[in-house]
């Protein structure tokens, strides 16, 4: 099959935050000093090189973007200032949306401003919704807990519910695109079906672990992510499990206290991060996309929303935890329904995968026999 | 032709005020409109070409340091707007001498002859002035000696000034030149000889310019000699001061491999044929004479005099020759390849010297072993002539150079003297492997891209990619990079390292571009009055440059430029005119030349 190219294949990406792939003249320098870098994977010269070619259905198809962990080393030691680093994060943007067949994600990734409108929108949207619906259920704006409460926690557990039945099914399809791209068109390297059973424990271990993110050589971003994910996910196990125990008149320490605890992870890790970008600490923060802080700032609003709402029942004041709660869900739903399938929080499902497909190729390429090597030289072993 | 003047600067140092340059462009003929867009403005092609429809604009004029950077945009933006690309010109500050005195001045005549559509150099040039038959040469390298040769088998007078105790800079450390691989002595040791014979060229060693003052055709030069402490016309190098002398350096001449004694000869086709005492290494000179002399008291000729002084003495010239060439970048600064903390990783010149038939291990290729020291009690590392050969030998191209961290630019000639150490490693270790790593493999000149074939065909491997490291793995120094024509990083054990570093402008070249009112390009080199159409003249009349002082090149542009030069000084003085400065000219002399030159529109 012919090649396709497209010719403005870098101009799209600069829409995604990329700048200086053109600057790139190949000496290798990225790769050598990349972390990541193993036999199987070289990167990210080769993703500059298939960006300077405008080989879009080659990048489409990598997986290289999602090995990549942005310590920026690459950046820091680039002779040309081609900024390999960023290339890298503006592709994993730019699969994103690849992956999501909606063009959803394409579309906030290339406007910040219609992802903000998106949001206010929806948020607009529940926030009406929600008043109709505890008055139209005579629910009681001064009551929090029971009978009469303004939002029936029951209710909003069934909300809930669905919401998460919309965003499995999007995550669910964006994740069959992204192994329809990488594993499914690539037939030079196909893959049996034994090696998805024999790695599938992979994805649990990088989902949990974010092992990788630890090889960068700091270990500080690695545990602020680490803390960030699993607050999150605790989080949302509570909600969708406890939330009667949660927002109950009485004490329940088995959802309480991890649930304080998990906001305290939200909220310190969204802050800290935050800082990093202002004060553009490492290459990873000298460059913000807007989609960076529309991801952060949400999640701050919406844990600390979270949290006030809470303190303010506990505290005697209903009706101010009411209002609370509606503007928490305001910014939680699009947040939710918005960001998690379609921008950065995706990359939630696509690590994980990418580490699991990464296994199986780098098996599959291994008992391949290799191209010879000039007298004395060895590969670089993967690490 | 509707014309729009866009004013982009590169840099924010300059201190020229652009806004009153910008003002006086709007008056000029044909001008629609001017816009200053500021430093490194972000520049948007199609709201350009917006601004060209609207004006309706068909040529555009980029003004500013280093325009050219900004050219792609505007290019693209009157093509949005349908118009001619080719209708994109520059006036560029910095290359034509804005940024010296009367940089506002010279910064509109630049943009005054681009709206007119000629070129500065070519509506620019100085009134001729009469010239003082003597030419003096600053730097003794292979371009100095050419180009002093040809004035004075011309007939006329030369001073050449060299700063070290001997002619022939850097070729005179090389064993063979690419890519005929001649011997480098045997091309240049006759040119040195003639020189120190010539009776037309008074040779100056040791020494250097202070001050230039006069005006062009009629110099005047302050030279200080250095004191040498060693009557150049009485010794005659029988070494047995050098012999007594207990002091031990590096010696320069073999890039620091070896050592040399105080008193010494840099190598034994020096010209003069003379030895030098060092005064910062000699003991008698840093104790004011309280110990040692040993040297003066054993010399048989009892030329030696250690009390001798510096002195100044004044020449009269009309042209001046600049050929100071350059020294290597300094590989330290790049930790990553491990120079000054591996023993076996060595720089070009360093490795020239080892290669060298003259040199400290008459030219076996070997690696450093550790040797005690019974003076400093230390184990040092040396290169002895019975040392281990190498096994594996790894050559990295572009070191300091094309890296935006160091130098932007290309060294020109470390790709083919990488492919020269390639071929001289084949040639007297045909049992050890060599790798040479490289970006872009730059074998521009006459027969060199069939030395780039002849070096792989006779078995270097040639690895696409430039290493990012050298370092110890255990016992083994080990070379990491990328295979990027295989898309695999690899690992290559190897003995020795050497690393093609990249050319900078000697020491010394911004003091002296300042005593010579002469510019200096953004990368340090000398500015040369117009890149295509007079290479080899200055702003200055009658100060030229030659050679690698000029930018990179090998030997072979070398020569050829000192000659040129060498052509250009023969003919003011038998015209009896010479160039005057260009700063000499007005303003309005320039604006009615460029007028009369301007095509009819
Ligand atoms: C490792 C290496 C290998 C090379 N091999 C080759 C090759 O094989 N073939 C080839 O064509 N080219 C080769 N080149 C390039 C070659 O060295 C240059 O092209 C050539 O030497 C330039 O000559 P030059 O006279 O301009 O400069 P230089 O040789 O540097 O001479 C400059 C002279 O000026 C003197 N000087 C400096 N400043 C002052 C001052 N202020 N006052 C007075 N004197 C001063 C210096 O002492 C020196 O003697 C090689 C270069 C390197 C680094
Ligand atoms: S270090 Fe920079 S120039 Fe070199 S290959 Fe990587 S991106 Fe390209
Ligand atoms: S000549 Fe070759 S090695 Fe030297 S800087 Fe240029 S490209 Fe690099």
């Amino acid at each position: 099959m012919a090649i396709r190219v497209n010719p403005l294949l870098i101009d799209d990406l600069e829409r995604y935050g990329a700048e200086d792939v053109q600057k790139c003249y190949h000496c290798g320098n990225c790769s050598a000093v990349c972390p990541h870098t193993d036999e199987t994977f070289v990167f990210p010269r080769r993703s500059m090189r298939l960006l300077q070619m405008g080989l879009e259905r080659k990048i489409e198809g990598s997986l290289e973007p999602w090995l990549c962990y942005y310590c920026g080393q690459c950046s820091t030691q680039c002779p040309r200032d081609a900024e390999p680093g960023e290339t890298m994060m503006s592709l994993r943007r730019w699969l994103t949306s690849r992956y999501d067949f909606t063009g959803i994600s394409r579309l906030f990734y290339r406007s910040p401003k219609a992802e903000v409108l998106a949001m206010v929108a929806l948020g607009l949207v529940v926030g009406v919704g929600l008043v109709a619906w505890g008055l139209g259920n005579g629910g009681d704006i001064r009551v929090y807990d029971g009978e009469r409460a303004f939002l029936k926690s029951h209710h909003v557990h069934v909300f809930d519910w669905g919401m998460a039945a919309v965003l499995v099914g999007l995550l669910g399809t964006n994740a069959a695109r992204m192994w329809w791209f990488i594993m499914y068109r690539d037939k030079e390297s196909r893959v049996p079906w034994w090696l998805y059973v024999k790695h599938v424990l992979l994805l649990p271990y990088h989902f949990f672990t974010q092992k990788r993110y630890a090889e960068c050589g700091e270990r500080k971003p690695w545990l602020l992510h680490l803390a960030l994910m699993l607050s999150y996910v605790t989080m949302l196990v509570l909600i969708m499990f406890f939330l009667g125990h949660m927002q109950s008149d009485t004490w329940h320490w088995q959802a309480h206290l991890p649930g304080y605890l998990a906001t305290l992870g939200l909220l310190g890790a969204t802050a800290w991060m935050m800082r990093g970008r202002l004060k553009k600490i490492t290459p990873l923060h000298r460059h913000s996309h807007e989609s960076d802080w529309v991801f952060l700032v949400q999640l701050f609003v919406v844990a600390f929303t979270g949290i006030l709402q809470h303190v303010l029942h506990r505290t005697g004041q209903p009706l101010a935890g009411n209002v609370v709660y509606v503007v928490h869900m305001m910014a939680a739903v699009p947040m939710l329904v918005l960001e998690v399938p379609f921008s950065k929080w995706a990359h939630l499902v696509y690590r994980p995968l990418a580490m699991y497909f990464a296994a199986m190729r780098r098996e599959v390429l291994r008992a391949k026999v290799p191209a010879p090597l000039p007298a004395g030289a060895r590969r670089v072993q993967a690490a | 032709m509707r014309t729009a003047v866009f004013f982009c600067q590169v840099g924010d140092t300059s201190p020229l005020n652009v806004d009153s340059v910008a003002k006086y462009a709007s008056n000029l003929p044909g001008v629609e409109h001017v816009e200053v867009l500021g430093v490194r403005p972000p520049l948007d092609p199609p709201r350009i070409a917006e601004r060209i429809r609207t004006v309706r604009i068909d040529r555009i004029i980029i003004a500013g340091d280093q325009p050219g950077f900004f050219k792609p945009a505007f290019t693209r933006a009157m093509d949005l707007a349908t118009r001619s690309p080719q209708e994109v010109f520059l006036a560029p500050f910095e290359a034509w001498g804005a940024p010296g005195e009367d940089a506002e001045e010279r910064a509109k005549a630049i943009v005054a002859c681009a709206c007119r559509g000629v070129p500065f150099t070519l509506a620019a040039i100085p009134a001729k002035t009469p010239v003082h038959p003597a030419t003096l040469v600053i730097g003794g390298g292979v371009a100095g000696i050419q180009a002093a040769l040809e004035i004075a088998d011309a007939g006329k007078q030369v001073h050449l000034v060299e700063r070290t105790a001997t002619l022939g800079g850097h070729m005179a450390m090389f064993d063979k030149t690419f890519p005929t691989l001649d011997c480098a002595a045997c091309i240049l040791t006759p040119k040195m000889v003639s020189v120190g014979q010539h009776p037309m060229i008074d040779l100056i060693t040791y020494a250097e310019v202070e001050e230039v003052s006069g005006s062009p055709g009629a110099y005047k030069v302050r030279i200080r000699r250095r004191a040498r402490r060693v009557d150049v016309s009485a010794c005659v190098a029988c070494g047995i001061c050098a012999e007594v002398c207990p002091v031990r350096v590096p010696s320069e001449f073999d890039a620091g491999i070896a050592t040399r004694k105080a008193v010494y000869v840099p190598f034994p086709q020096a010209v003069p044929n003379a030895y030098v005492v060092d005064g910062d290494a000699c003991t008698w000179v840093q104790t004011n004479g309280q110990k040692c002399g040993a040297c003066a008291r054993k010399c048989p000729k009892a030329c030696i005099d250690l009390g001798e002084q510096d002195r100044v003495e004044e020449l009269e010239v009309g042209s001046i020759i600049v050929s100071t060439g350059y020294e290597v970048f300094d590989a330290k600064r790049i930790d990553r390849y491990g120079y000054g903390v591996l023993p076996n990783v060595l720089t070009a010149l360093e490795f020239e010297r080892l290669t060298n038939a003259s040199g400290p291990t008459g030219g076996r290729i070997v690696t450093r072993t550790k040797q005690y020291d019974k003076r400093t009690k230390q184990d040092v590392w040396v290169f002895q002539p019975d040392g281990p050969s190498p096994r594996s030998v790894a050559i990295i191209h572009c070191v300091g150079s094309r890296d935006s961290a160091y130098n932007p630019y290309c060294s020109r000639v470390c790709c083919m003297y990488s492919l020269k150490f390639a071929h001289l490693v084949r040639e007297k270790l045909p049992e050890a492997a060599c790798f040479e790593f490289y970006i872009d493999m730059r074998a521009f000149g006459k027969g060199y891209e069939e030395f780039a074939e002849r070096i792989k065909a006779e078995g270097t491997h040639v690895v696409r990619g430039r290493t990012a490291s050298v370092q110890m793995v255990g016992e083994e120094m080990v070379v990491r990079g990328e295979d990027i024509l295989q898309d695999r990083l690899l690992e290559f054990p190897v003995d020795m390292v050497i690393l093609a570093v990249g050319l900078v402008p000697a020491t010394g070249t911004e003091e002296l571009a300042h005593r010579l009112g002469i510019q200096r390009d953004p990368d340090g080199w000398y500015a040369e009055f117009d890149y295509d159409g007079n290479p080899t003249e200055t702003q200055r009349g009658g100060v030229y440059v030659a050679g690698m002082c000029q930018g990179p090149k090998d030997i072979p542009d070398t020569v050829a430029q000192a000659s040129a030069v060498a052509a250009g000084v023969l003919r003011s003085i038998s015209s009896g005119r010479g160039s005057g400065h260009l700063a000499s000219l007005t303003l309005s002399q320039i604006e009615a030349r460029a007028k009369t030159l301007s095509r009819p529109t």
